[in-house]
């Protein structure tokens, strides 16, 4: 019942986000009620004499600190290979991590990713020592080409960013669990409900990545503990092993000794 | 010399000497800004705190400063 990234095991499924929370407050309760062990957040050019990133910083620091859990930078607004290597070894200098979650941007209006250069920076950056959690589109080639690489977790999105759209495609999503069974496997992006994270669990995923559906929800404590049972419930249903779909009508009851005014001669 | 520091232009003195990073960012940002924590990019490019010393900055080159934020 454990997640492994890059050989650390950690206790929760779910990997949470630090954006779009109503408060820092908000953030934390959230954090902390979703149980999850891995937070990402950003780096970005701010004005020097504004100061707030450092106590953004400190904050997530102590709530990830309370959950025994790391810190996941991610390359968000990266549109090209260039721009996500740059921003991959700042976030590792400043915070002292080689995990990246590696975003490059390819369409701003979807936000999907740029599967070309995503590669060529997934490349690069393996080959400099980091963990790369690239973030991809459910196509099967290009997870089947970063495991090629060497990334031991896979991040294909359920759909855009933000969109709450559930799983789109999820024929894509069960093929590349079937196909890339050793990979780790974690949905991100687009999930909008509980019942969105369960279904990738059923499906074999090992973890969901997400922000918006629980920063946005009414109650993002209440959220978070939704997802992190929904979670919990998929994964025990994958080990359960869910009963094959049939295309007819099968009676649970059974029909033997059935009583007489079953029988033909009585109707 | 003229330099950008998160697109903001500044005019340093002494054009022909070759100014480190680290002497750019004594004259540019006060002592409680140089002691943020903060990461560097010159012209785009990743520079490390160890490497401040030794990288030098020209005319009209571009320093970006990057802060932790949230993120998902």
């Amino acid at each position: 019942m454990s997640l492994s990234i890059y050989g650390q095991v950690l206790n929760s499924r779910l990997l949470i986000g630090s954006a779009l929370y109503s408060s820092p407050a908000v953030m934390k309760q959230a954090i902390l009620a979703s149980g999850s062990q891995v937070v990402t957040l950003s780096l970005k050019r701010q004005n020097p004499l504004a100061q707030s990133g450092a106590k953004i910083w400190r904050y997530i620091q102590a709530t990830v600190k309370q959950n025994q859990g790391f810190l996941l930078p991610n390359t968000a607004g990266c549109k090209n290979a260039k721009e996500a290597i740059s921003l991959a070894k700042m976030s590792r200098e400043l915070f002292q991590t080689d995990w990246i979650k590696l975003e490059v941007i390819g369409d701003d209006y979807n936000l999907q990713p740029d599967p070309i250069e995503l590669l060529i920076a997934t490349e690069q950056l393996l080959a400099e020592g980091f963990k790369v959690l690239p973030y991809c589109t459910d196509d099967l080639v290009i997870c089947q080409r970063l495991y090629e690489l060497g990334c031991q977790v896979i991040m294909p999105w359920a759909s855009p960013i933000g969109t709450g759209k559930g799983l789109m495609n999820p024929y894509n999503l069960a093929s590349i669990r079937q196909r890339l069974p050793d990979t780790t496997l974690i949905l991100d992006a687009g999930i909008g409900k509980p019942s969105d994270a369960c279904i990738a669990m059923e499906m074999g995923f090992d973890g969901v990545l997400l922000n918006s559906a629980i920063a946005l929800a009414d109650n993002p404590p209440l959220m978070a503990k939704a997802f992190a049972t929904a979670i919990s419930a998929g994964e025990s249903a994958y080990i359960a092993g869910t009963m094959p779909e049939r295309q007819t009508a099968h009676a649970s009851t059974p029909t033997l000794d059935s009583p007489f005014w079953h029988h033909p001669e009585h109707t | 010399m003229k330099i950008y520091i998160n697109g903001n232009a500044f005019e340093l003195p002494n054009a022909s000497v070759p100014s480190s990073i680290d002497k750019v960012l004594t004259k540019t940002l006060s002592l409680s800004q140089q002691q943020q924590s903060f990461a560097l990019a010159l012209n785009g490019d990743f520079v490390g705190r160890a490497d401040y010393p030794i990288t030098h900055v020209s005319d009209n080159d571009s320093i970006d400063l990057l802060f932790p934020i949230v993120g998902g």
